[in-house]
């Protein structure tokens, strides 16, 4: 033993002087070094898993509001395609009373005009006839004169 | 060896550039030869401070100006040197996974297993730089000797000692507290094994030659960490001290180019020494937090029921 303490030259002040180095490396590392890094770490991750599962939560979140969105847009579609038809029937419906209307109407007007134009034939007829009487009296009796003269 | 004689500072531009050879021809032939034990450089009172104290003071200031750094930019968004440690920190984290077996251990025992790595490497790197070329000139009593400024710190048995002891005492006082002071206790002077001979002995006779065997063992296990001690600060001193001497070695036979080969070798054995220091540690301490007994009768206990 003592000769392995006098050929290293074993010095317990060296031996202690260099623990006391390594305590100092130690605790510096220790407490500047991994113990806040070791924290920072930890944080980090727990907020990277936190990040991950409220983008799931979101893409899931995203997903339900689309298919919402896309539901109610088919259906207000097919409302919207049942009101046109729906108003394009009436519309149809209208249209034909109209027309029908319309040529009723015309039929009268013809109607009508076909009497006025009958009673004015009949009138002018009997005027007609009046006075193809009265030129017949007074050309009789313009003859008549002329034969008593 | 060392004698408080006449120091004449010197400067060297390298310290590959000879061994033994003369710098000056007005001091005659000086000493290049590296000496197994670190030289002391200067004293403060009468506490000597060697080169290898002096590189462990330089290693120490380098650890903690790098923390103070580190730690001052430290933000949420990592970038730049904070990315590069964190991606150690995580790496050496599932590698002490692999050894202890557990995040809960690994989380107490990383501290220290990282600070001797960081610091067993650095003083081994320190070694390595050509900074060792500055030094003192001492006139002892083989004639002129150089003594360089700096010597990897790890090259001093004192160090490696200092870190070796450390390490064992705190394996087993971790050991105390995780498995108390009496388990702790039996594993090295094992009283239970004894004992069992007198209680277990109606149940199981061979108890008589298993207790008694179980015993010794414990005391192998107390000589053990005496080994464990030893072997620790001498592997990495034989390593660290070895490298020196081969780059020395290799400087003498060709200064230029010949080194350099060796030069990333020892760089490649500085990073591996510092790394099986810290594993070892490692082990020791997730071993000295095992329970050895419960293992046992849990064995047992699964055996009876087969």
């Amino acid at each position: 033993m003592d000769s392995i303490i006098t050929t290293f030259h074993i010095d317990w002040k060296i031996v202690i002087a260099q623990a006391l180095n390594f305590g100092i490396v130690f605790a510096v590392l220790f407490y500047f070094a991994i113990k806040p890094l070791h924290k920072l770490m930890q944080e980090r991750s727990t907020k990277i898993e936190k990040g991950i599962d409220d983008a799931k939560t979101n893409a899931d979140l995203l997903k339900a509001t689309t298919e919402e969105y896309e539901k109610a847009i088919a259906k207000a579609r097919i409302e919207a395609n049942e009101i046109f038809d729906k108003n394009k029937k009436e519309a149809e419906k209208k249209k034909a009373e109209i027309l029908e209307q319309a040529q009723k109407e015309m039929i009268e007007t013809i109607e009508n005009g076909k009497k006025i134009i009958e009673a004015e034939r009949v009138k002018m007829l009997g005027e007609v006839k009046n006075e193809v009487a009265g030129l017949v009296l007074q050309a009789t009796e313009k003859v008549l004169a002329e034969k008593n003269k | 060896m060392i004698t408080k004689e006449k120091k004449i500072n010197i400067m060297e531009e390298t310290k590959n550039t000879n061994i033994e050879n003369t710098i000056n021809a007005d001091h005659g032939e000086i000493s290049h030869e590296a000496t197994i034990y670190a030289e002391p450089i200067g004293h403060i009172g009468n506490f000597p401070i060697t080169n290898a104290l002096l590189t462990s003071w330089i290693a120490v200031l380098i650890i903690v100006s790098v923390v103070f750094i580190l730690n001052r930019k430290l933000c949420e968004r990592p970038k730049g040197f904070q990315n590069f440690f964190e991606m150690i920190l995580d790496g050496a984290f599932s590698l002490c996974d692999q050894v202890t077996g557990s995040r809960k251990l690994t989380l107490k025992l990383f501290p220290l297993a990282f600070a001797i790595f960081f610091f067993v490497l650095i003083n081994n790197w320190l070694g390595i730089l050509p900074l060792g070329g500055f030094g003192l000139i001492e006139i002892g009593e083989h004639g002129k000797s150089f003594i360089p400024f700096i010597r990897s710190g790890t090259a001093d048995v004192n160090t490696t000692l200092a870190m070796s002891v450390i390490s064992v005492i705190g394996a087993n006082i971790f050991g105390i507290l995780s498995i108390g002071i009496w388990k702790t206790f039996n594993k090295y002077v094992n009283i239970k094994a004894l004992g069992s001979v007198a209680t277990k002995f109606r149940k199981d006779k061979s108890v008589v030659i298993v207790g008694p065997i179980t015993f010794f063992v414990g005391i192998l296990e107390l000589i053990g960490e005496f080994a464990k001690v030893a072997s620790l600060s001498f592997r990495l001193f034989g390593n660290v001290f070895a490298g020196e001497v081969l780059l020395l070695a290799m400087s003498a036979i060709l200064a230029y180019g010949l080194p350099v080969p060796f030069l990333f070798l020892e760089v490649f054995v500085g990073l591996i020494q510092a790394f099986i220091f810290a594993i070892l540690v490692l082990v020791y301490f997730s071993i000295a937090s095992q329970d050895h007994e419960e293992h046992d009768e849990s064995n047992e206990r699964g055996h009876a029921h087969a």
